[in-house]
């Protein structure tokens, strides 16, 4: 895609303070992309070697790839970013819920248990005490799904995801999920009737249709950011981490990078929020988000001969004899990410940096899935490969009720003018892809109108 | 799980158009701002020209629909392959239905040439193969002096052969090359032509410059203010033609396109056209794969659906909603 700047759309900035931007991810280029077209400089701060951040593929030499991060994308935001020809349609999505050694389609096969029906029913027909509901998440999911469903399988679920107590978390948690029956319902039978995998609760930003549906670009997500990328010759720094962002009189002024101090107009964060008051000099407005939490995940993907070894592309296992709480068997989605006689099981094991699972050696680990998924895949030692570790201690945001307040003043600004915090760690919020790119898109305007009064 | 098969990169495309296009970036041709939300999503469904996809945007600021990215103009030649129809839209390719067409347009065009002199000068700005000139030829003032523009060879061939003074280019190249004299112009028609350019408001400009003080452009163009659009949007609509409508309008934005480039909106009413109905559902199938006899039933070839269709757009013209805008702009005196 070329920019196309007319004169006419030239906005006068001062070159010599440039917009840093801190994070070469799919926000951080959207955002620079965009300024760009504004003409407002721009500098990119990548502290990594390569650009791409959590939307990146690693491929092996066996015919395998991992996705590190998100599996797809959607058509639109291909379409959007002029990749679409480069992206393959993913014709199927499922999900199942193993309880009781019995699988389940998500989320309408679950109504097949009576209690769980029975529950669900009771829960919109008794009046709904709203401050009851919105007191924690458990609160909020009892009161949305009925007793029997949030106890038995999405309060499990998000304990095991976010690594706390359902009664210590937002209710926020809930009320970011979701469309409602009817839409997911149609989304669900549109997706059956098109032979296309449309997308069901992954776009909050934009109306889900169904004309919306998972693509996946050619070689791995990271092909949307190279995309971005391309357009930005010699605005980008490879290895070059953002020390300090220096305020004075709670304005933005300056940055620090390998220790020489730069002017800017503004910077646009997207490193996890909570390193934000480490790296801001100059004001202490931002303290509270040192208490912000992320949830450390290690993923482990395990290589395994046959296809088709999980009832569904993704299976939750919310019961607690289960270390992990999700499995992905990819290729079932995505045929091409692994050999067509062979599969790729993604199990998720949500930790915290430093214990034992953590620590644990990529091959013990491995051993240590394989013994769990016995009951799930019976010959799953006859069949293992091997596997390959990846590992996060950001992986998603944990959005606990003690500092729900200071979450909710942060969603509306960081406090410190000419600082902005975008992404999904930046924002620190639970965004896909696509929501990513138009939510950046409309800050940037926000921004540009800023950067011109 | 059914293993599946591996899917292709990108859309279907025709043979030897594998190559993706190169893409350009734009603002609102009307407010100059990237303000917009994403409409629809969908591809070359009709002649398969590349296997890009493509997203129609909608401009939060004044509500203009464009293509954003859209084809570069380098790759024009690819857009409009040799047999598009608007190349040579022959009474032997398209029987009857050509038949009713001449004689509805024949209506149409004469009732928006009413008060012309007799030695009144008519331009028609994208004339394709010269049809509407042609009409003008057949029922108008035999002392009309009728001239054409289109930037494609085959069309320029076309309407030559028909007798018609067609020239070759695009309308700011030809002015700029004083090929086409300033303020002599009594009419000029742009049928189908500004949602093809890349900067309507620059052409609007140079037409504009082309008529006498006073002088008139009529404007028919695809609604977006309709039934079918709504209905389609959000892939498949007809009036897409992806990716070669590049901005579509409706009522209000057609005005603000109007005081964009100081013409006066001297009358803005809609017109009945099947086309976008039965390309809608033409596209629909053609996407479900749907058999090649039925996907057939809707086309510019089916005089049913399109009988069918322009009876039921007659219901939406009666309220003001018909598929196509008709715009006369002035010229102020």
């Amino acid at each position: 895609m070329q920019s196309d700047i007319r004169e006419s759309e030239t906005i006068e900035f001062d070159s010599r303070k440039p917009v840093a931007i801190v994070g070469a991810g799919l926000a951080g280029l959207t955002a620079a992309y965009f300024l760009r077209r504004q003409n407002v400089p721009v500098v990119l701060y990548e502290a990594g070697q390569k650009i791409a951040g959590l939307a990146t593929s690693f491929h092996d030499q066996d015919g395998f790839t991992y996705d590190f991060g998100a599996h797809f994308l959607t058509n639109r935001l291909a379409a959007a970013t002029g990749i679409g020809a480069h992206c393959r349609t993913v014709k199927y999505y499922g999900e199942t819920v193993l309880l009781r050694g019995r699988t389940y389609s998500y989320p309408f096969g679950l109504l097949q248990v009576p209690r769980f029906l029975a529950g669900g029913l009771a829960s919109r027909i008794q009046p709904v005490d709203e401050k009851r509901k919105n007191s924690s998440a458990a609160e909020w999911f009892r009161a949305s799904y009925g007793r029997e469903l949030a106890d038995e399988v999405a309060l499990p679920l998000l304990e095991a995801w976010s690594g706390a107590a359902a009664s210590d978390l937002s209710a926020s948690v809930g009320n970011k999920l979701q469309n409602s029956i009817g839409q997911t319902l149609s989304l669900k039978l549109a997706s059956r009737l098109t032979g296309r995998a449309v997308a069901c609760g992954y776009s909050h930003e934009m109306p889900e249709n169904p004309s919306v549906w998972h693509v996946y670009p050619d070689g791995g997500l990271g092909l949307l950011c190279q995309k971005l990328a391309d357009e930005l010759e010699n605005a980008i720094q490879l290895e070059s981490p953002v020390e300090e962002i220096l305020v004075d009189s709670g304005r933005v002024q300056a940055i620090r990078v390998k220790g020489r101090e730069q002017a800017v107009s503004a910077v646009i964060s997207t490193a996890p929020c909570n390193i934000l008051p480490k790296l801001v000099k100059g004001t202490n407005v931002l303290q509270p988000l040192s208490r912000f939490r992320f949830r450390p995940m290690v993923f482990v993907n395990m290589r395994f001969q046959g296809r088709g070894l999980l009832p569904d592309t993704v299976l939750w296992t919310p019961e607690n004899e289960f270390p992990f709480f999700r499995l992905t068997e990819t290729p079932l989605s995505m045929p091409w990410l692994a050999p067509s006689d062979k599969t790729l099981i993604t199990v998720d094991i949500g930790c915290n940096v430093g214990d034992e699972i953590w620590q644990m050696e990529e091959e013990r680990l491995g051993q240590y899935c394989l013994e769990h998924l016995k009951p799930i895949v019976p010959d799953a030692n006859q069949r293992y490969l091997g596997c390959r570790v990846l590992r996060t201690p950001i992986a998603y945001p944990v959005f606990l009720n003690e500092y729900e307040a200071e979450r909710q003043k942060f969603e509306r600004s960081t406090g410190v003018e000419g600082l902005y915090s975008i992404g999904r760690n930046g924002e620190f919020d639970h965004i896909l892809m696509e929501d990513i790119y138009w939510q950046t898109l409309k800050k940037v305007r926000g921004i540009v109108g800023a950067l011109q009064h | 799980m059914v293993k599946q098969p591996i899917t292709k990169l990108g859309a279907p495309c025709r043979a030897g158009a594998n190559a993706p296009l190169s893409l350009v970036s734009v603002n609102c041709c009307i407010c100059d701002l990237n303000d917009v939300e994403p409409v629809g999503v969908g591809e070359d469904f009709e002649y398969r020209t590349s296997p890009d996809t493509f997203l129609a945007v909608r401009c939060r600021n004044c509500g203009l629909i464009y293509t954003n990215p859209r084809p570069a103009m380098q790759d024009l030649s690819r857009i409009y392959p040799p047999d598009y129809h608007a190349f040579e839209f022959s009474a032997e390719r398209y029987g009857f239905v050509y038949q009713v067409r001449q004689k509805l347009e024949a209506r149409r065009l004469l009732s928006c040439c009413k008060g012309l002199g007799k030695d009144a000068r008519i331009i028609d700005v994208g004339c394709g193969d010269g049809f509407h000139l042609n009409l003008l030829k057949k029922f108008g003032q035999p002392s009309w002096q009728l001239e054409g523009v289109d930037p494609s060879d085959r069309a320029v061939e076309a309407g030559t052969r028909k007798g018609l003074k067609i020239h070759h280019g695009i309308v700011q190249d030809l002015v700029e090359d004083f090929v086409l004299p300033q303020a002599s112009y009594d009419l000029a028609f742009m049928i189908a032509t500004i949602e093809h350019v890349d900067d309507p408001s620059a052409v609007l400009t140079t037409v504009r410059s082309l008529l006498k003080p006073g002088g008139k452009v009529i404007i028919v163009t695809d609604n977006t203010d309709t039934l079918d659009f709504q209905l389609f949007k959000t892939r498949h609509w007809g009036g897409y033609h992806f990716p070669r409508h590049w901005n579509l309008f409706n009522p209000n934005t057609i005005r603000a396109l109007a005081q964009k480039t100081l013409m006066e909106v001297d009358t803005l009413t809609t017109v009945v056209s099947p086309v976008n109905w039965v390309y809608s559902i033409r596209n629909t199938l053609v996407d479900w794969q749907a058999p090649k006899w039925l996907v057939e039933r809707f086309s510019l070839n089916s005089t049913f659906s399109l009988g069918i269709f322009t009876l039921f757009d007659m219901l939406h013209q009666w309220m003001g909603r018909g598929a196509l805008i008709r715009a006369t702009l002035r010229r102020p005196l």
